[in-house]
């Protein structure tokens, strides 16, 4: 490679060459890994709290009620699907899609909000939902349950805001997640909360490492939030929610895929930006 | 660097451009593979590929960019991208990513060591050393790209324009058009998605991919005493046979490069048009067609590949004699396609296609067919003007245009210093 080309590729990925890096020493990372966890517990209470709420409504035959609380209830859960996804077995049963399951909505272990949402936006119907809103209250009581108990690994609460990035590229900027709601952007919205409170908890580290780094990051967190604000039905109101994905127009999902990609790239470092393996 | 010029001296030049990056060992490595290398004999541009050799490497500088008039490759792929930039800055931000990444991809090297803790530069499919493996990458910008976005639009080449469908197309929204192709050629595969992988990483927040479609040509040496021939599509034709020679500079000039003659903005000249079409056969049906109809929608035989007027492929087809088309069918394939009159000598095309091979349709029936690929200097003149004369051929049966897009290829970039798009952007500054 001739230098100047080192140079383009180092503006846009970080690509130079690097020596082992000054590491940031364990201790100082005590103190944001202590407050993530409070913010995860914090975000777990709500979830469980709405999500009572959301099956009583459904369990009820409560229609209205039940499809208004969907999209608020799963936000909880969006923001902290770093830790939540370390229980396999109740992500699956909490949050899979149905294109998981070769039968998809027919096949019998499909179950959690992705099937009742077939319900009620679909079918229009809470109809045959109660068993589905028994088992996602006592799975998310489970969750509830296992996180409280939980050290939370210094790698995994990193890395958790690359992976909420990745998250978001492979499913929301395409609109895949609440197919039949068009709920999407609330749980965009979510992730976005998710990963930027990690990187906001890690900043000051991260600074010391590299500001250009951390001044991009938030430049294009402010990018995706911008775009994904003129789409709230209300500015002055963050609980009215988002707009249908439906009306999400073309340039606003280039205008979004961008920065999304920039912060999967940025984000993907951040471990590394951190002397974490 | 003309192909000719380039073939010529292949040993020298070939090998003073794989030295970048390479270290000691790894030259003497590769001045032995050169060496042993396949000499090409006359090859035109779809002759069957001859040669695997991992260390060729095409030089990427020059008047026009590589992938046009270079002999085709074992395997191509075409990449559409939307366009992400949000303004000129990024845009030329994006230009000069790219010409550095097909300069250092065409060239081969190494990438630099990083830290473990970090993501890896490169996928790794290639190994430690990226071998050129006849890379060409071939850069063209699709007609959305000159709306209001990036204050392009008065330099717009002049047939650039928006595929529009013909009457047999069934086009797929998801597989059509692109603000930016990339066409990827190389002899295997795997290069051209390290290649892919490689860009898409350099271009977070400016790219993002709208479809891609590989393919691939077979490898057949011809065994002894055979002729060379043109490689066979999937239809098992020879594909290719009657293209304008790439020997012949001033005929390419004259249709496949831009030129002062073209009537095109200055900026524009040594570019050329890509009409790129995703066209898929129908192979089971088409197996259960006599031979003989196959050759009369043709109008060649099948093995040989010559003219039904001729015995060898590279006999001239013979009309004038046929005017009521009892040898070769006046709708016969090759003879709506070229007529072979003084009135269609400018409609003649370069053709450089891929076959490929995507999967299994619902009905059970292979998705099969021909990533149809020409280049011409004037785009209605050319691809426009060659299919509306196909426009209901008796091929239609047994074809399907699903996708593809118009694109105008930048000229080259003629050294380090210069990039892909420079002149466009300077010239709408
Ligand atoms: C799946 C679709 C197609 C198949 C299987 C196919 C196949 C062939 C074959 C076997 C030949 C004879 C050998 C040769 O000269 O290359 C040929 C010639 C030709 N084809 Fe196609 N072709 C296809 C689509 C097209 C399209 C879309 C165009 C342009 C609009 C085109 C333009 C030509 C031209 C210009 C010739 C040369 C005629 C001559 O100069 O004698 N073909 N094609």
């Amino acid at each position: 490679m001739k230098p100047h080309q080192h140079l383009i590729a180092a503006a846009t990925l970080g690509l130079l060459p690097l020596a082992a890096q000054a590491a940031v020493s364990p201790d100082a990372l005590v103190g944001p890994i202590a407050e993530y966890k409070l913010y995860v517990l914090d975000n777990l209470e709500q979830f469980v709290d709405h999500t009572e709420k959301f099956t009583a409504a459904v369990e009820a035959g409560d229609l209205h009620n039940a499809q208004a609380l969907y999209a608020p209830t799963r936000v909880y859960y969006e923001r902290i699907e770093p830790i939540a996804e370390l229980f396999a077995d109740l992500d699956a049963s909490i949050d899979a899609r149905e294109d998981d399951y070769e039968q998809g909505v027919k096949d019998p272990d499909f179950t959690g909000f992705h099937r009742i949402e077939y319900g009620l936006f679909h079918e229009h119907s809470t109809e045959d939902l109660n068993a589905y809103a028994e088992r996602l209250m006592s799975d998310v009581n489970e969750l509830d349950h296992r996180v409280q108990d939980l050290t939370f690994p210094p790698e995994t609460v990193v890395g958790g805001a690359a992976a909420l990035m990745e998250e978001v590229a492979a499913t929301k900027v395409s609109g895949e997640e609440d197919r039949y709601s068009r709920t999407d952007l609330w749980d965009f919205q979510a992730n976005i909360d998710g990963a930027r409170e990690i990187f906001t908890l890690f900043k000051p580290l991260a600074a010391q490492e590299d500001a250009d780094f951390v001044k991009r990051v938030d430049d294009n967190f402010d990018d995706v939030e911008t775009t994904l604000a003129t789409y709230r039905v209300d500015a002055d109101d963050p609980d009215a929610g988002f707009e249908s994905y439906d009306e999400v127009n073309k340039n606003d999902r280039r205008a979004l895929a961008g920065p999304v990609t920039v912060l999967a790239e940025d984000l993907s470092t951040l471990r590394g930006l951190l002397g974490l393996n | 660097m003309d192909r000719r010029h380039f073939l010529r001296h292949a040993g020298l030049s070939g090998l003073g451009l794989g030295l970048a990056g390479l270290c000691p060992g790894q030259v003497h490595a590769q001045l032995q593979t050169r060496t042993q290398a396949p000499t090409h004999r006359g090859q035109e541009v779809t002759s069957a590929p001859l040669t695997q050799d991992a260390q060729l490497a095409y030089p990427f500088h020059g008047r026009h960019q590589q992938g046009i008039v270079t002999p085709r490759q074992a395997t191509g792929m075409v990449v559409a991208f939307d366009v992400l930039a949000r303004d000129r800055d990024d845009l030329e931000k994006l230009l000069k990513i790219l010409t550095a990444r097909i300069t250092f991809l065409t060239r081969g090297g190494e990438y630099p060591q990083r830290d473990p803790r970090y993501p890896p530069p490169d996928s790794g499919i290639l190994g430690p050393s990226v071998p050129p493996d006849g890379l060409t990458v071939t850069l063209a910008l699709g007609d959305s790209l000159f709306d209001e976005r990036y204050g392009l639009a008065d330099a717009r080449p002049r047939h650039l324009q928006r595929m529009t469908g013909f009457p047999n197309d069934a086009l797929d929204a998801a597989r059509c058009h692109g603000d930016l192709a990339l066409q990827f050629c190389a002899n295997t595969a795997d290069t051209h998605y390290h290649a892919l992988r490689d860009i898409i990483k350099h271009t977070p927040g400016l790219l993002m991919v709208r479809w891609k479609q590989e393919g691939t040509v077979p490898l057949l040496p011809p065994a002894p005493g055979d002729v060379e021939g043109s490689a066979r599509n999937f239809l098992g034709f020879r594909d290719g046979s009657a293209n304008p020679s790439i020997e012949d500079e001033a005929l390419m000039d004259a249709l496949v490069w831009i030129g002062e003659a073209h009537d095109e903005p200055a900026w524009a000249r040594g570019g050329s048009y890509m009409a790129v079409r995703i066209i898929r056969n129908f192979v089971e049906r088409w197996d259960r067609t006599p031979l003989h109809e196959q050759e009369s929608i043709f109008g060649r035989r099948k093995m040989s590949g010559a003219p039904l007027s001729g015995s060898r492929e590279q006999d001239i087809p013979d009309y004038a004699s046929d005017p009521e088309g009892r040898i070769t069918p006046l709708d016969a394939h090759i003879r709506l396609a070229n007529p072979r009159t003084p009135e269609t000598e400018n409609n003649r095309i370069l053709r450089r296609p891929f076959n490929y091979s995507n999967g299994v349709e619902r009905n059970g029936q292979l998705d099969m067919g021909l990533l149809f690929i020409c280049f011409q200097a004037d785009l209605d003149a050319g691809f426009i003007s060659v299919q509306k004369r196909l426009n209901g051929e008796p091929l239609e049966e047994y074809i399907k245009p699903v996708g593809g897009g118009y694109f105008f290829v930048l000229p080259g970039a003629i050294d380090d210093r210069d990039f892909l798009g420079r002149r466009l952007l300077e010239a709408t500054a």
